[in-house]
């Protein structure tokens, strides 16, 4: 028998989720690492 | 290990194993086999990005690096989102374009054969190395904490990877990537809640991260720069950023076993959310394995730890002369802790307290039993070193694993055991995947028999899985205990990175340097890499931006007097 995954029969994705760019995709990654810096270096301040 | 311990870590392995074999049944072509058909979606990719990176040595090590040195390890991967960006902008795209299978079929397009075979060649050295440490690594720890036999460890991990990998390639590697990932934030999160749980009953998580923060453990985030010491320093903010950022441009840019992963996506845009899936939740994830190995070293200073966490080197210093002296120091190190118990409880009450002065005092006592418990502890590796010479006398990688042994409830203990063997086969997997294709794409293939059908490259891409898997095993069986194991995985990564990603580098950005320049270039630079790493104290990870830059310089002036040369013969 042969196996079905329907996973994979759906249509590859051509644009990026959420956003019209590519560029809102990489500005939201770096966001996200300036927030993380930002959260830990508070964390470093408040509990050291 | 109880009977349940033992249901839940075969019956994990063996489905495991089971559902990749089975789920890639029939691959029948080289396409299918080194490059999974390109039918994988982003979070295959992305899961699978991760569960290559996160190696068994993540999860032993690095709990045990924050017990001994804080949060700060965090810093080491600031770089990496930062790549993913890069990579997908740039790289992607072009591998894409030329349909790749490896990242080194574009160096013959670019420049020639010869700097084609050379970044191969570089990277089947490192990451053959690579492959028997990320084996042996949780292998050593596994069979001294379980009594079990090294060699029997070693095949074990080896034999259940080849089997799936050797029978599916690729896509056997990214589908089985999805459970083991499961399988190790699942396992990892319950291990932090249990560790929590048994704090005492006053202490709640917030006062668990106050007592750490004032042992100094919270320090995530360092930007201090002194031009006399941080360059020696391996983990703060710049290193993070600069030597980090070089370190994964060249894993995830030039690295086989990162780029298969996204080679296999079902179109550019499933490859790109791949890599940002990793950019997004590498971080959070390598903060939540520190942060859990700094509520074990929490937990511990309100339970006995033990004054030495190897209890495998402990027993074999019991049956010498030394016996006597270990006992002694043991229980000098258990009094302190006796003493230590009421300085921390009076940091407690202090800090719930909010009372400055009475946390000052506090914290000031239970630095100074600290310290009497460490120099005890320096003392015991000093009769360790005595007893047994040949004994590794770093413990910071059994600290997790002794916690995880001594007090986790059965069932729990063997699912722990199932993430760290998870860990290792997901990463062993990318690992004999990435150096069976490259041999066979960019050296068998390429060089040595042109003239192959696709079943015979199919057949010697199994070959070469099954003869990686077992040189991996044999390095694995006689490799010795390299200082921290994370730090010799990514050591032996920075002596060659560098190198390649220059070469990468120059291919993408410098359009006027060409093939003998460049060759002649990655030679040089590997030379100097090699007599910063033997002959100066420059921390390990400046090696990638050393290597990379050098490449590029050499590369221009090689270029330059190539050009100053063909300009003369001309006239």
């Amino acid at each position: 028998m042969k196996d079905k995954h329907p996973v994979d029969e759906e249509p590859p994705l051509q644009k990026p989720p959420f956003f019209k760019s590519w560029a809102g995709m990489y500005w939201l990654v770096l966001g996200n690492l300036a927030f993380l810096i930002i959260l830990f270096y508070i964390i470093t301040k408040i509990y050291q | 290990m109880r009977p349940l311990d033992w249901i839940v870590l075969l019956g994990t392995l063996g489905f495991i194993v089971s559902y990749g074999v089975w789920k890639t049944r029939g691959s029948k072509d080289i396409e299918g086999y080194l490059k999974g058909d390109n039918s994988m979606k982003w979070w295959t990719i992305g899961l699978s990005i991760m569960a290559t990176q996160a190696s068994a040595i993540t999860f032993l090590s690095t709990p045990g690096q924050a017990y001994e040195d804080g949060m700060r390890f965090v810093q080491f991967y600031f770089g990496l989102p930062i790549a993913m960006v890069i990579i997908s902008i740039t790289v992607i795209p072009i591998f894409y374009r030329l349909k790749v299978y490896t990242a080194y079929e574009f160096l013959e397009n670019r420049f020639d054969l010869k700097t084609r075979s050379l970044a191969a060649f570089l990277f089947l050295v490192q990451r053959g190395l690579a492959a028997g440490i990320t084996i042996y690594a949780p292998a050593i720890i596994l069979s001294t904490m379980l009594g079990w036999s090294l060699t029997a460890t070693n095949l074990i991990i080896g034999i259940l990877v080849i089997i799936y990998t050797m029978s599916g390639g690729t896509k056997a590697v990214s589908v089985t990537q999805k459970q083991q990932m499961a399988v190790m934030m699942g396992g990892m999160i319950i291990a932090g809640i249990m560790v929590v749980r048994y704090l005492p009953e006053n202490v709640g998580l917030g006062d668990a991260v106050a007592v750490a923060g004032k042992m100094g453990k919270m320090n995530v985030v360092d930007f201090s720069w002194d031009w006399e010491t941080s360059w020696n320093d391996r983990y703060n903010f710049w290193s993070g950023m600069t030597g980090g950022l070089f370190l994964a441009l060249s894993y995830f840019g030039t690295d086989q076993s990162q780029v298969a992963r996204y080679l296999g996506g079902k179109s550019i845009a499933e490859s790109r959310l791949g890599l940002l899936f990793n950019g997004l939740l590498k971080i959070p994830m390598q903060f939540l394995i520190l942060f859990i190995g700094v509520m074990v070293f929490v937990f511990y200073q309100f339970n006995q730890p033990p004054v030495f966490f190897n209890e495998g080197t402990k027993s074999k210093v019991y049956a010498t002369a030394h016996a006597d002296e270990l006992r002694g120091l043991e229980a000098k190190y258990n009094d302190i802790f006796e003493q230590k118990q009421e300085a921390v409880q009076g940091l407690v009450t202090a800090l719930k307290a909010e009372d400055d002065a009475a946390i000052a005092t506090a914290q000031a006592q239970v630095s100074t039993y600290t310290s009497a418990g460490k120099e005890v502890r320096e003392q015991v590796k000093g009769v360790i070193k005595k007893a047994v010479p040949e004994a590794e006398t770093r413990d910071t990688d059994y600290v997790f694993i002794s916690f995880v042994m001594k007090y986790l409830p059965a069932g729990l203990v063997g699912l722990l055991l199932a993430v760290i063997f998870s860990a290792a086969m997901s990463s062993t997997a990318s690992e004999l995947n990435a150096l069976a294709s490259t041999t066979v794409v960019d050296i068998y293939k390429r060089s040595l028999k042109q003239d192959g059908d696709p079943t015979h490259y199919l057949n010697a891409s199994r070959l070469f899985t099954l003869a990686w898997g077992l040189i991996a095993i044999v390095f694995a069986t006689y490799a010795s205990l390299l200082d921290n194991l994370i730090q010799a995985v990514n050591i032996i990564g920075s002596i060659f990175y560098g190198t390649i990603l220059g070469i990468f580098l120059v291919a993408f950005y410098f359009k006027r340097i060409q093939g003998n320049a460049v060759f002649f270039a990655a030679l040089l630079a590997e030379a100097v890499v090699l007599y910063c790493h033997y002959f100066t104290d420059i921390a390990f990870l400046w090696f990638n931006v050393i290597g990379c830059v050098a490449v590029i310089l050499f590369g221009f002036i090689l270029q330059g007097l190539i050009g100053k040369r063909k300009k003369e013969l001309v006239a």
